[in-house]
């Protein structure tokens, strides 16, 4: 039986909650000083209350009147939270004559959780978000106490069917190990040199995607992105293959690039790699098909200028909606956030081939660490959704020794379709040829390749040549 | 309201004052305040009926002990409550005549205990 599930108010969150909380649990939400612990808070309680749920806010640090004006500037609808605000007050600090002969929690206690009580009993909210409970610890008269008084004001909550957020500031000096304990669900948010990010460390009764998922505070308030998880992702396509629209191109690859593989277009700067990529996109534009180019290096001006060059109609496509060209800008995104782009042009658009440009480019354009694992699980999951997929690889020797690529991506590939600079007679040519193909046979000879204003040329097979390979081929003597 | 028992509650600090008569009165204590020497000295002479007296030597100087002298001689027990743990303290209030000597913060259990076994 399917667990009747809560949203979190972020999509990206209940995706790694599997739906989202269990109702009538009590979760803890804990992380430093600005990692968004409230603004997640936020976003639960107004998922709430646009329902039409009764919601509570009850803070303890934070005066209402901030967090109100902090949460209209991100855009959120308070209206239809309640609050409880047992923030002090300014006036606690202008009363001369504190008190001694007492301790806080024996003064302080009852009245707090009296007025919790009340306000609870009258309100009786579906959601409650405490902010933040570590606050109760300086009411409590030891940890044994503090833990007692955790676990039954967190019980007096979920009796009422209530579902809870409550918030940590754990740190080394104040840890707050005995709140992990006695939740249900754990949500750690961290504020790390190369990105925000959050991860489940635990979840009663359900999984969850685990790992640390990139997040984004932004304008909009809190964003989430999975972790991507190709295994998690399939779907049913017919492994056809795509004509590239050029006849002796086809002939090469025997009959075209098959869907749900992963090709790397490889060869040195300028030899026509992304044209390459893009007659494939030209062709599937005119079965009606979409394509989504991701250029880390080229501005898309450049890109379309030098395409519509050489007839390939990318203004008229992206009018169409069979194209998109989109630039990714330096240190802007995270893997997650980018596999996050991508996946919405697969699921919501529909898009049959993405392309990459270039390997490198991805590879120094995100923020982060395993940049080549992060781009293995995107092209894994790519093939998963039957995308065929175009990895654009550049090598740096534009002659000389042939390589196929030059940081071990190649076994990423299916296929490896390389291009290379031939000196003929004193000439510049170029050649195309494939070098690795796994779900058919493909032609074992070279090609010459040209690239002319009325798009690309594919030749004969370079059979009377020999040395290709080295760069400076000979005739083979007849 | 003889059934119930007339504390005296001597504290320089209103706040204190405050929070305590609160508490007695919750434990149905007759309670009567005290914030200042010249106010301790006024309830000397004028309350009769004090069944216990409970003093915050906080922010008094030394010649609280002379009005701790007087409680003695009126036969009223007290107890001294002391800013910090310090043993010249305690032994000052002993000798004055207290019956116990009370450390801040105090818990209301402590208290409480102490007080039902002085009445």
């Amino acid at each position: 039986m399917l667990q009747q599930r809560l949203s979190t108010g972020i999509v990206g969150l209940d995706e790694v909650l599997h739906g989202g909380f269990t109702p009538g649990r009590a979760y803890l939400v804990r992380g430093g000083p600005g990692t968004g612990k409230t603004t997640l808070g936020l976003h639960f309680l107004t998922a709430g209350s646009a329902n039409g749920e009764k919601v509570l806010f009850i803070t303890l640090g934070e005066p209402e009147a901030m967090i109100r004006q902090n949460a209209e500037s991100l855009g959120f609808d308070l209206s239809g939270i309640a609050f409880l605000d047992l923030s002090p007050t300014p006036e606690f600090f202008a009363q001369v004559e504190t008190y001694d002969i007492f301790s806080p929690a024996e003064v302080e206690r009852e009245p707090t959780t009296r007025k919790i009580v009340e306000q609870v009993e009258r309100l009786k909210p579906s959601r409650v978000f405490i902010d933040a409970m570590t606050q109760f610890r300086y009411l409590a008269a030891d940890p044994y106490q503090y833990r007692k008084q955790v676990l039954s004001f967190l019980r007096f909550l979920v009796e009422r069917d209530t579902t809870v957020l409550f918030t940590s500031e754990g740190s080394a000096e104040a840890p707050d190990a005995d709140l992990q304990f006695l939740s249900d669900g754990i949500i750690h948010l961290e504020y790390a040199p190369e990105g925000r990010t959050l991860c489940v460390n635990k979840f009663r009764g359900s999984d969850f995607l685990s790992g640390r998922h990139a997040m984004r505070l932004g304008e909009r308030g809190m964003e989430v992105f999975p972790r991507l998880m190709p295994e998690v992702y399939w779907r049913e396509f017919a492994l056809e293959t795509i004509s590239s629209g050029v006849p002796e191109l086809d002939e090469l690859l025997h009959g075209g690039l098959e869907r749900g593989t992963v090709t790397i277009i490889t060869g040195p700067s300028g030899v026509g790699k992304t044209t390459l990529g893009l007659q494939f996109m030209k062709k599937a534009a005119g079965r009606g098909e979409r394509s989504v180019v991701y250029t880390f290096e080229e501005g898309v001006e450049t890109l379309l200028a030098r395409c519509e060059g050489i007839n390939i109609p990318v203004r008229a496509m992206m009018e169409r909606g069979t194209l998109s060209v989109v630039k990714v800008e330096p240190l802007r995104y995270t893997p997650d956030e980018f596999a996050h782009l991508v996946r919405r042009e697969v699921e919501e658009e529909g898009a049959r081939i993405v392309m990459l440009d270039s390997i490198a480019g991805y590879r120094l354009s995100l923020r982060g660490e395993d940049l080549v694992g992060h781009l293995h699980a995107l092209s894994k999951y790519l093939a998963n959704m039957g995308i065929t997929t175009l990895l654009i690889n550049e090598v740096e020797h534009i002659t000389g020794e042939f390589r196929a690529t030059e940081v071990g991506i190649s076994y990423l590939a299916d296929n490896i379709i390389f291009l290379r600079f031939l000196e003929m007679g004193g000439e510049l040519h170029k050649a195309i040829g494939v070098l690795k193909k796994r779900v058919s046979d493909f032609e074992k000879s070279l090609r010459e390749f040209q690239i002319t204003r009325y798009g690309i040329k594919v030749g004969r097979p370079l059979t009377d040549l020999r040395g290709i390979l080295s760069g400076t081929p000979e005739l083979v003597g007849k | 309201m003889g059934d119930k028992p007339l504390i005296l509650a001597v504290d320089h600090n209103r706040r204190n004052l405050e929070l305590m008569s609160q508490l007695l009165s919750q434990e149905s204590y007759e309670t009567v305040t005290v914030g200042s020497l010249e106010e301790f000295d006024q309830v000397l002479n004028e309350r009769t009926g004090i069944k216990l007296a409970l003093v915050d030597i906080a922010g008094f100087d030394r010649s609280v002990w002379e009005r701790c002298e007087r409680l003695r001689a009126a036969d009223i027990p007290f107890v001294i409550i002391s800013p910090r743990q310090s043993a010249a303290l305690s032994q000052m209030g002993l000798e004055y005549g207290a019956r116990g000597v009370l450390i801040k913060p105090l818990t209301v259990k402590e208290l409480l205990g102490v007080m039902r076994s002085l009445l």
